[in-house]
């Protein structure tokens, strides 16, 4: 039995069409739920609470919406499958594709792409903070007798520094 | 400076957007958006949640190793080191655009730092220039008499209760050195708020919590201050 005859056997989908849109109205919803967000909280403009609010709840559930979207593309793209030649199938992989790439999308931070950050602080002595100049800027805390000191050089840059101060968890923050 | 302690909790953030030029955290426990200037949690699980606030200072390097010998630094991380900001800025940042409405009739410009103080939910904004040029400065703020001290390099602030044994104390600058004298008493005060001769010796002021913020910035979190 060659690849050929298998085919012939198999009918051509019914609603070829019908599927078509499925596919275009899952690629489209997808990417708005990744897009939007990213549109709305960009730097350098102003926010609305209104827009957080729609970025806060899009951004919750695009993992599992992005999953969903790639399972969706997937199936229709079996069921339309015997629909055409290579040029539809090209489309149908591409498809595909886009739909894993906004799956993975979805559980990426891009902020912490920009300003990566610092998951195991580390921290020198005073007498061996070189890298800090007598005139730096930096932000201080001490609890329970303990200080740290967080220069503003670094901390404009990761923005949050974790750490846990004369026994109290800390978020520095600039 | 936040503690991270929210109900029995211990949360771990995340830089996860900006709002109107002020960045939003995201914990990962709840994946609730918080506020950093105001330490507020604006969406998610947590909305309505209030960070407590650890009070911190902004020092030059110099100060802050003579007041705290045995502290410790947090180190540059080599791999993004390059990405670090230059030397000069604060310059640079001054020159940064504002994107939130701003009034035309404001005093001060969207960029002009200020150090806001909130006593007793009364907030006021006392601008950096004015206290480079008049600090040490007397206030009531809240009904609370308040004196704001600028260290020797007028980059650092702080700020203290003024009261002491039931007396709102005066202070000037005490000349020729980075220390300050009360009016009534005549005793030598450090910016500390420690006071180190005199008859108050060995007296400490109570700290109130400063934050140097842009005005527009301070202003949008702050809408019914008061400019000093």
């Amino acid at each position: 039995m060659t690849a050929a005859s298998s085919a012939s056997r198999r009918p051509r989908p019914k609603h070829s069409r019908l599927a078509w849109l499925a596919l275009l109205l899952v690629a489209v919803a997808t990417l708005a739920v990744i897009a939007i967000p990213v549109y709305l909280i960009m730097p350098f403009k102003s926010q609305t609470p209104r827009a957080l609010d729609i970025s806060f709840q899009l951004k919750r559930w695009s993992p599992s919406a992005t999953a969903l979207g790639l399972l969706a593309t997937v199936a229709l793209t079996i069921y339309l499958w015997r629909c055409c030649r290579w040029f539809k199938r090209t489309v149908l992989v591409l498809l595909i594709a886009l739909a894993a790439l906004l799956t993975w999308l979805a559980r990426q931070n891009h902020f912490e792409w920009m300003f990566h950050p610092l998951p195991a602080a580390a921290f020198a002595k005073v007498d061996d903070a070189t890298f800090v100049t007598d005139t730096d800027q930096v932000m201080t805390i001490t609890v329970n007798d303990e200080a740290v000191a967080y220069p503003i050089r670094q901390m404009a840059y990761h923005h949050v520094v974790e750490d846990t101060v004369g026994g109290v968890p800390i978020a520095a923050t600039y | 400076m936040w503690e991270r302690n929210v109900d029995g909790r211990t949360l771990n953030f995340h830089l996860s957007g900006i709002n109107n030029q002020n960045f939003i955290m995201r914990d990962e426990q709840t994946g609730s958006w918080w506020q950093q200037v105001s330490g507020l949690c604006i969406a998610g699980p947590l909305k309505g949640k209030q960070l407590q606030l650890v009070a911190h200072d902004e020092l030059p390097f110099a100060l802050w190793k003579r007041e705290q010998p045995t502290g410790r630094v947090l180190m540059p991380d080599e791999r993004v080191a390059a990405k670090y900001e230059p030397a000069d800025w604060e310059e640079q940042y001054a020159r940064l655009r504002v994107v939130t409405p701003t009034s035309p009739d404001d005093a001060l410009k969207p960029r002009d730092l200020v150090i806001g103080i909130t006593v007793n939910g009364a907030a006021k904004a006392y601008p950096m220039a004015k206290l480079e040029q008049q600090a040490p400065v007397a206030d009531t703020l809240g009904g609370a008499p308040l004196v704001v001290l600028l260290d020797a390099s007028k980059k650092s602030v702080r700020a203290f209760e003024r009261t002491v044994d039931g007396r709102a104390l005066s202070f000037s600058l005490k000349q020729g050195a980075a220390q300050f004298t009360d009016a009534e008493t005549g005793s030598t005060w450090e910016f500390t708020g420690r006071a180190v001769s005199g008859p108050l010796a060995g007296r400490q002021l109570r700290r109130v919590n400063v934050l140097k913020d842009y005005w527009f910035d301070w202003k949008i979190y702050h809408p019914d201050t008061a400019v000093y």
